[in-house]
C-alpha cells in the first residue's frame, strides 16, 4: 500500500485553489457557476428539462393516443378521473379510480348522461406499464404505456368533446409547440446570423441600407403580417406541411430582433485590435467572422436564441389561436388554449384549463432560464454590484 | 442650422421607410389568393347572374388590376398618401369611409395602454432594478413575466366571465347599445370611456410586463457606471441621484423604441377584439385577413398603422435629438 501525501488544507492553499480554478476554467465553467447560484432560474431550469422530456417521451408517459384514434366514446367532456387510495368501502395499496356509466332514458330526458359507480366491484385498479395503443420513439415502435388501468380507461386530465385523453394531448402539444419554437427559431437566426453579421461587419452604407429594410419589416406588426401569410396557404394541405409551413413563417417574421443583436455586437466587437490583427494578417472577411468575431459572442447568441424562444411559442399559440395556425388534429398548445374559449367550457368543463397552466409554467421557465443564462454570461456581473 | 438639416434628414428617411413598408404590404396583399374583380364577381354570381372568365376579365381592366405590378404598387401609394384607398373587395364601401373614425379609436386605445405601461413600468422598473432586496426583486419579475406568459385572450375571457357572474354584464363592444351609432356627445364620450378601459387593461397587461423588462435593463446597465458613482461621491443620493442621472440615460432608447412598442401593442388588438367584440380597426383587420381575404382592407388598415408608428418614430427622434445632442452628431457626423 502506497501512502499518499497529504496536502494540508490551509486557507491560503484553497484561496490559491479557487482562484487557480477561477483563471483556468474555460467560458461554460464559468458561466455555470455563475448560473448555479441563480436559485429562480435553476427552479426554471429543472422546470424545462422535466417539460422538455415530457414532451419527447410523450406517447411513453400518457396512456392513450392523442389523436382521434386513441378517443374514448363513451366519455365525451369527461371530468378528470383522480386516483384515490380511499373510499367508504375500504381502503386499497393499489390507487383507483371509479367506473362511469353512459346512458339515456326517458329518466333522463333522452339526454347522455354520465353515472359513477362507486361499488367496491366496479373500481379500475391503475397499473403500471400496460399494452395501448402503439406508438413511435425513436424510430423504433413501441405499445407500453407508463400508466393505465386495468379496465376501461383512465383520463387524469379529463376528456374534451370528442373524448380524447386531454393529459396525452396536453403533452404532445408540448411537443408540437417546442419543434415549431425550434424551427422557426433556427431559421430566424440563420437570416438574423447573415443578415447581421454582413451589417455589422461592413458597416457604412451597407449597414445603413440593411438598417433600414430591418426597421420596415419591424415596422409592420407581426400578426397581420402571419395573418396575411398564413392566408395564403391552401385549406388542401395537410397537418404536417401546415405545420412546417407555419414555423417557417414564424422564423421569417421573428428575425429583425435577432438580426439587430448581432449587428450591435459586431459593431462592438469588429473595431477592437484582434480583429485588426487578424485583418492585419491577410484573413479574409468571412474567416473573421467565423473564426474571431462569432465565437467572441457565442455565449450572448445562445442568450439570445433562449430569450426568443417564449417569444415564438407565444406567437404559434396566438396565430392558432385565431384559427390561422396549426387546426385540431395537430396537437399543439396553441390549439389547446383555443378549445378553452367558449362560454361552456367555461362555466362547464373547467378542466379544459388545465394545459393553460402547463404553457404558463413553459414559457415562465424558458423566461427565467433566459434571463439566468444572460446575466450569468455576462464577464462583468460580478464585478458590477 | 444644425438642427434644421438634422430634422429634414430624419423626415426623408421617415419617408423612404414608409414607401418601402407600403411595399412590402402591398406585395403581401398580392400574396393572398384571388384578387379584387374574382371577389366582386363571385358576390354577383351568387346573386343569380351567370359570370364568364370574360367578365372576371373585363372586371380586371375596369379596376385596373392588368396593369403592371409596380404601376398598381405607384398608384396605390400615391392615393394612399392622399387617405383614398379606394373601395374594400367584399364590403363595396368607400374604405376611408369605413374606416373613418374607427381607426383612430383603435389608436387611441393602444396609446393608453402605451401611457399606462409605462406609468407603471418605469418607477417599477427602476425600483426593481436598484433594490438590493432579493424577494422584492424576484417577485417582481414573477409578477412582470406572468404578464408576458399569461395570454391576453385568457385575462380577457377570464374578466368577462367574472363580470357575467357578478355584474350580470359581459362588458363586451365598445359602446352600449344606444350609443353605438349615435353622433359625438358627452355621454357618448362617458359610455365610451365606461368600456374602453376593459381593451386598455388587458393591452396594458402585457405591455407593462414588457416595459418593465427594458427599463430594468437599461437601469441596470447605467447605475454601475462611473458617472453615478461621482454623483454619489458628490453627495447626491436617494431618489434625486436615480431621477438626475441614470434613469435621465436610460430614458433615451425608452423614447426611441415607443413606435416599435405600439406595434407590439396593436399587434394583439385583433385577439382581444375578437374576444370582446369590439367595433374597430382591430377587428375589421382580423375580418379582412382571416374571414373574407379583402386585401383593399387589409392593406390599407396595415398601411395606415405603419403610417403612425413610422410618424412617431420620427417625432421621437426629433425629441431625442432636442434633448441629446449626442443623438444630433450621430447623425451629422
Amino acid at each position: 500500500m502506497t501512502e499518499t501525501p497529504t496536502i494540508e488544507e490551509t486557507d491560503v492553499n484553497v484561496d490559491q485553489k479557487a482562484k487557480e480554478a477561477y483563471f483556468t476554467a474555460g467560458q461554460g465553467q464559468l458561466i455555470w457557476a455563475r448560473f448555479k447560484k441563480q436559485k429562480a432560474a435553476m427552479v426554471g431550469a429543472g422546470l424545462l428539462i422535466v417539460l422538455i422530456l415530457s414532451g419527447f417521451f410523450a406517447p411513453f408517459l400518457t396512456p392513450y393516443d392523442p389523436t382521434i384514434a386513441g378517443r374514448n366514446k363513451d366519455y365525451l367532456n369527461g371530468a378528470p378521473n383522480v386516483p384515490s387510495f380511499c373510499d367508504e368501502n375500504g381502503c386499497s395499496l393499489r390507487p383507483f379510480v371509479y367506473s362511469f356509466k353512459r346512458s339515456r332514458s326517458i329518466e333522463t330526458n333522452f339526454r347522455w348522461v354520465t353515472t359513477i359507480d362507486t361499488s367496491l366491484e366496479a373500481r379500475r385498479y391503475v397499473v403500471f406499464f400496460p399494452q395501448g395503443d402503439e406508438y413511435k420513439l425513436l424510430g423504433m415502435t413501441f405499445n407500453t404505456h407508463l400508466f393505465g388501468v386495468d379496465s376501461g380507461k383512465i383520463h387524469i386530465f379529463g376528456t374534451d368533446a370528442t373524448g380524447k385523453d386531454i393529459y396525452s394531448r396536453t403533452l404532445q402539444a408540448i411537443n408540437t409547440s417546442l419543434a415549431v419554437g425550434t424551427i422557426g427559431v433556427f431559421i430566424a437566426f440563420v437570416l438574423a446570423l447573415i443578415i447581421g453579421g454582413i451589417s455589422g461587419y461592413y458597416g457604412g452604407w451597407i449597414d445603413s441600407v440593411l438598417q433600414m429594410i430591418t426597421d420596415a419589416v419591424r415596422t409592420i406588426p407581426t400578426i397581420p403580417l402571419f395573418m396575411a401569410l398564413a392566408a395564403f396557404i391552401p385549406a388542401t394541405w395537410s397537418s404536417e406541411t401546415r405545420f412546417l409551413f407555419i414555423s417557417i413563417i414564424l422564423g421569417f417574421v421573428g428575425w429583425p430582433t435577432l438580426a439587430r443583436r448581432v449587428r450591435t455586437h459586431l459593431l462592438t466587437e469588429r473595431n477592437q485590435e484582434y480583429v485588426l490583427a487578424a485583418q492585419l494578417c491577410g484573413a479574409s472577411a468571412g474567416h473573421v467572422i467565423r473564426r474571431h468575431l462569432l465565437p467572441s459572442f457565442t455565449s450572448y447568441i445562445i442568450v439570445d436564441l433562449i430569450i426568443s424562444f417564449p417569444y415564438m411559442v407565444l406567437s404559434e399559440t396566438a396565430l392558432s389561436f385565431i384559427g390561422l395556425g396549426l387546426k385540431d388534429p395537430v396537437n399543439s398548445l396553441g390549439v389547446m388554449l383555443q378549445n378553452v374559449t367558449s362560454a361552456d367550457v367555461l362555466l362547464n368543463y373547467q378542466w379544459y384549463f388545465i394545459p393553460v397552466f402547463f404553457f404558463i409554467t413553459l414559457v415562465l421557465a424558458f423566461v427565467f432560464v433566459g434571463d439566468g443564462l444572460r446575466d450569468a454570461a455576462d464577464p462583468y456581473a460580478d464585478t458590477k454590484k | 442650422m444644425l438642427f434644421a438639416r438634422f430634422a429634414i434628414t430624419r423626415a426623408f428617411l421617415a419617408m423612404f421607410t414608409l414607401i418601402l413598408v407600403s411595399l412590402i404590404v402591398f406585395s403581401l396583399m398580392e400574396l393572398v389568393p384571388g384578387d379584387c374583380a374574382e371577389r366582386y364577381l363571385a358576390f354577383k354570381s351568387s346573386q343569380g347572374s351567370a359570370i364568364t372568365i370574360a367578365d372576371i376579365d373585363a372586371e380586371r381592366v375596369r379596376l385596373g388590376l392588368d396593369r403592371p405590378y409596380l404601376v398598381r404598387w405607384g398608384s396605390w401609394i400615391f392615393n394612399a398618401f392622399q387617405g383614398e384607398f379606394g373601395d374594400s373587395c367584399i364590403l363595396r364601401l368607400n374604405i376611408s369611409e369605413l374606416l373613418g373614425q374607427k381607426f383612430w379609436l383603435s389608436l387611441a386605445i393602444c396609446l393608453t395602454s402605451l401611457l399606462v405601461a409605462y406609468l407603471i413600468a418605469i418607477p417599477v422598473g427602476i425600483i426593481s432594478a436598484t433594490s438590493k432586496s432579493a424577494v422584492l426583486n424576484n417577485s417582481l419579475r414573477l409578477v412582470s413575466y406572468l404578464g408576458l406568459a399569461m395570454p391576453n385572450f385568457l385575462l380577457a375571457l377570464m374578466i368577462m366571465l367574472f363580470s357575467t357572474i357578478y355584474f350580470g354584464d359581459t362588458l363586451t363592444g365598445l359602446f352600449s347599445k344606444e350609443f353605438r351609432d349615435a353622433a359625438w356627445s358627452y355621454d357618448r364620450v362617458k359610455d365610451f370611456l365606461s368600456r374602453a378601459w376593459l381593451p386598455v387593461f388587458i393591452l396594458a397587461w402585457s405591455a407593462t410586463a414588457f416595459a418593465i423588462q427594458t427599463v430594468r435593463a437599461l437601469m441596470s446597465d447605467e447605475v454601475g457606471k462611473l458617472y453615478v458613482l461621482a454623483a454619489s461621491a458628490r453627495g447626491v443620493s436617494g431618489r434625486r441621484l436615480l431621477w438626475r442621472y441614470p434613469a435621465r440615460h436610460s430614458l433615451g432608447p425608452i423614447i426611441n423604441s415607443l413606435g416599435f412598442d405600439l406595434n407590439r401593442i396593436f399587434n394583439e388588438l385583433p385577439i382581444v377584439a375578437l374576444i370582446l367584440v369590439l367595433t374597430e380597426a382591430g377587428s375589421l383587420l382580423y375580418d379582412a385577413l382571416a374571414a373574407s381575404n379583402d386585401q383593399q382592407l387589409a392593406g390599407a388598415i396595415i398601411f395606415m398603422l405603419t403610417a403612425s408608428i413610422v410618424t412617431i418614430n420620427f417625432i421621437t427622434d426629433i425629441i431625442l435629438a432636442l434633448t441629446d445632442p449626442r443623438v444630433r452628431r450621430s447623425i451629422l457626423g
